[in-house]
């Protein structure tokens, strides 16, 4: 089955539309009606877009959805999707991929905030930059993604890969502030440049490409390893929160 | 305003003396009439149980910490979401629900009237805001004056007056009820890194011990003749061995009211700690409650702990800290500049764990072992102990030995060995129940004379009729039908309006603020003393002039004048 969503070019564009019922999950059921809130008003989503659906499909992996048009401020795409596609020809705007546990989204464009939050499982790509709390836990959680992958190929904001406790991470590009705070499992590689990374993390391995500005000065430095061809500086910690945590970066300073 | 009779109530109306009586109530104009005039809007009540509101005489549901309660836990947040349903907004929230979960829920167990237990006089305003969308209850709020800078001085100086003028101007400026005291003292150390151990021994900013900030609280309280006695949150919560501490601080409390309690200890099951450590820890309920038969100017409320998530909240900042190093969690932790300070932590207090069962046992000891119920009332301490959702439960606890064995037989099995529960035969009967969830919380708050607590004419028309025949019920066999019952009301009635109907909200609402204004002579107004001013001037972050909470963060409200002796 294939779904083409085209979002309009709405009247008020500063007017977020919540679209967590899009995902290949939901159109499996023939009898959903698809609703979207605009604003604190909910609407069928033919209100908002335009879509067709060709074919049939028995199972949630048959099933791609591509999302054209305005959708900077469409949020919660694909949240809790359990398989199947979703394509997103722009940018799209926060918590897309929330708690996912398979399937795919692919992002043309840029994310915004909150981009794979506490996923547990299935990929994400994102073709542009991706938005602050990228691959995390939500404030005040416990635990941000579980597993999965998600690749961004630009730049991500702040507080990257927060609480991460599983799956991995690539980002291309550079992080904002505090990229793998309370870091507590699974893999991130920064290509380029990190800041403040992995304080206070207890588990988990981050590998920085380019350099690490304002290293946090409670970690354990360990040596030096070659990794992939590279050299890397080894630290262990957080120390000030007993941990476990493997950090390898290429260039590191300590704030001055 | 619509007149409502209620006919064939089973009434227990403990103030007035009513145990077990069918009768009529007719209501108009929001209170209890002698009888309504005009057609009223009939309601039989069929022999339903029918009480007065419920009041919450401890409860943390408005203000700063509470809200950081919500958005440190989103898991908790996540948990108990409700539907928009007629009238009702969307509610989230389990252990720390939204204001709007708050009062629906609470409105379906009876409740009609709130305290906040513990309200930083400078984060007030965020309480009363929070109150004005907690709209199927009462509220009053207890302000804290433990860590006080201007009260703790004037004690110091050992000028009684000068520390009850303070705390009068204060309690106006924030819209306050009454004086609550958390650790006094502690949470004032803790400011600087520090504790106290005990009720003498010396804070390390005043030259006074806690037992000197309670007494001196206390015969403040008096000289302004506040409707509520000092509200205090004892030392050293938590902590084995504590309960010697608690009765130290019992036996300080003169006898200085004749119309109500001059101390109302809180919590008392987190202070009847035995033992030197978490090794032999042990119930020491028995001398606690010993302590409370012979003195008749306290009353204290249990603090249950019941088994399960929730999230513990107090302004007790050092021990809050000690939790977060037995849990190595989640932990906020704040100072309030001149006044007091808080701390939060989620627990999941468990069946398995010894400590927990302990815990779990020691509540309920208290409640059987006063022996008058008018001086042990039932709380949670909302939501430390556990959410109050689960108040039906701590009744059928209290009204059934057999429920309490089959649950003892499910948690660790070293605590037998540790508490005197299995031991105690008692069962609370209705009316015990009337007065420990409604009655005596009237008294203790001293708001009878507001027409609360009580279903005469004159009366508020505050009233919850249970689904319950008592006479059809075995309480001691059938508690899981005193707990159905009393989980969900048929009828609650706010002001002489059906406010909730069999767990629904069914209007939006509105409540009113109590607050206090003791009439102080100009020699004792506070606004214009030099001293006073500038220790304001000096170590406040805010001016004197933008302190006090403006009434429009007030909606519907009620002063109560009190005359004073100063
Ligand atoms: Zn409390």
């Amino acid at each position: 089955m294939n779904v083409i969503i085209t979002f309009r070019n709405h009247e008020n564009p500063f007017i977020p539309i919540e679209a967590e019922m899009i995902t290949p999950d939901a159109f499996l059921e023939e009898k959903n009606e698809i609703c979207v809130a605009v604003g604190n008003r909910s609407y069928p989503l033919s209100e908002v877009a335009d879509f067709s659906i060709v074919g049939e499909a028995s199972s949630v992996d048959d099933i791609e959805v591509l999302i054209r048009g305005d959708t900077s401020r469409v949020k919660r795409v694909g949240e809790y999707m359990s398989g199947g596609a979703i394509t997103i020809e722009g940018d799209i705007g926060m918590h897309c991929g929330n708690f996912m546990s398979g399937g795919r989204i692919e992002i043309l464009g840029s994310a915004d905030g909150w981009l794979g939050r506490e996923m547990k499982g299935g990929e994400i790509i994102c073709h542009g930059d991706a938005g602050d709390y990228c691959a995390s836990g939500y404030r005040g959680g416990r635990r941000g993604m579980r597993g999965g992958s998600v690749e961004v190929f630009g730049s991500v904001g702040d507080f990257a890969c927060e609480h991460i406790a599983g799956g991995e991470v690539l980002i291309h590009g550079n992080t904002g502030d505090f990229a793998c705070a309370e870091m507590k499992g699974g893999t991130v590689t920064i290509l380029g440049d990190t800041s403040r990374v992995c304080a206070n993390m207890s588990a988990g391995t981050c590998y920085v490409y380019g350099s690490a500005v304002e290293m946090i000065p409670t970690f354990e430095k360990k040596g030096t390893v070659n990794h992939d061809g590279v050299l890397f500086h080894h630290f262990r910690g957080d120390v000030a929160n007993r941990g476990n945590g493997d950090l390898y970066t290429v260039h590191f300073t300590y704030l001055q | 305003m619509a007149e409502i009779l209620l006919k064939n109530a089973y009434v227990i109306d403990p103030i007035s003396g009513i145990n077990g009586e069918v009768m009529d109530i007719a209501i108009s104009g929001g209170k209890i009439v002698e009888e309504v005039s005009s057609k009223p809007e009939v309601i039989d009540c069929q022999g339903c149980l029918t009480l007065p509101g419920g009041i919450d005489s401890h409860t943390h549901i408005s203000g700063t910490k509470v809200n950081f309660g919500r958005y440190m836990s989103p898991e908790d947040m996540r948990a108990g979401r409700t539907a928009k349903k007629g009238p009702m907004h969307i509610t989230s929230g389990y252990s720390v629900p939204t204001t709007y979960g708050n009062s629906y829920r609470y409105s379906a167990l009876g409740y009609t009237t709130l305290v906040e237990g513990a309200v930083a006089p400078l984060e007030a305003r965020h309480t009363h805001e929070e109150f004005k969308f907690t709209p199927l209850q009462d509220s009053c709020a207890n302000i804290l004056f433990d860590g006080n800078w201007g009260m703790l001085r004037a004690l110091e100086e050992g000028d009684i007056k000068r520390a009850a003028a303070i705390i009068a101007w204060t309690l106006n400026a924030v819209k306050g009820f009454a004086i609550k005291l958390t650790n006094p003292g502690g949470t004032e150390a803790w400011g600087f890194g520090k504790n106290v151990s005990c009720i003498n021994e010396k804070i390390p900013t005043f030259d006074l011990t806690p037992a000197e900030i309670i007494k001196g609280a206390i015969r403040a309280n008096e000289l302004l003749h506040l409707p509520h006695s000092v509200h205090l949150h004892c030392n050293n919560l938590g902590t084995p061995g504590n309960f010697t501490c608690t009765i130290g601080t019992f036996g300080h409390v003169p006898d200085l009211n004749d119309k109500r309690q001059t101390l109302y200890a809180t919590h008392v099951q987190f202070h009847s700690y035995g033992g030197t450590g978490w090794s032999d820890f042990c119930s020491k309920s028995e001398p606690v409650a010993n302590m409370v038969n012979f003195r008749p100017q306290i009353v204290i409320d249990m603090g249950q702990v019941m088994f399960g998530r929730t999230t513990t909240m107090t302004a007790d900042g050092p021990m809050e800290f000690n939790l977060y190093r037995l849990h190595h969690d989640k932990w906020s932790n704040h100072d309030v500049e001149l006044e007091t300070g808080s701390g939060i932590i989620p627990v999941n207090y468990r069946k398995k764990n010894l400590v927990n069962s302990i815990m779990w046992a020691i509540g309920l000891e208290l409640a059987l072992l006063v022996k008058n119920p008018w001086q042990c009332l039932l709380t949670t301490d909302n939501p430390n102990g556990a959410p109050f959702i689960k108040y039906p439960e701590i009744i059928a606890l209290l009204m059934s030995k057999r429920y309490r064995d089959a649950e003892f037989a499910m948690i660790h099995q070293d605590t037998e060995k540790r508490v005197p529960l299995p031991a105690i035969d008692r069962e609370l009967d209705w009316h015990d129940i009337a007065v420990m969830t409604r009655a005596g919380q009237a008294r203790a708050l001293g708001i009878t004379d507001l027409g609360k607590g009580y279903l005469m004419p004159g009366a508020e028309a505050d009233i919850a009729i249970y689904p319950i025949k008592t006479d059809e019920i075995d309480p001691s066999a059938e508690y899981e039908k005193i707990i159905q019952g009393f989980a969900r009301t048929e009828y609650t009635i706010k002001r002489g309006r059906v406010v909730s109907r069999r767990g629904d909200a069914i209007i939006d609402g509105e409540n009113t603020t109590f607050w206090v204004k003791p009439k102080v002579p100009a020699a004792y107004d506070i606004q214009h003393d030099p001293t006073f001013m500038e220790l304001f001037e000096r170590n406040y972050s805010v001016r004197m002039s933008n302190y006090p909470v403006q009434e429009e963060y007030l909606h519907r409200n009620h002063c109560i004048e009190t005359e004073t002796d100063l």
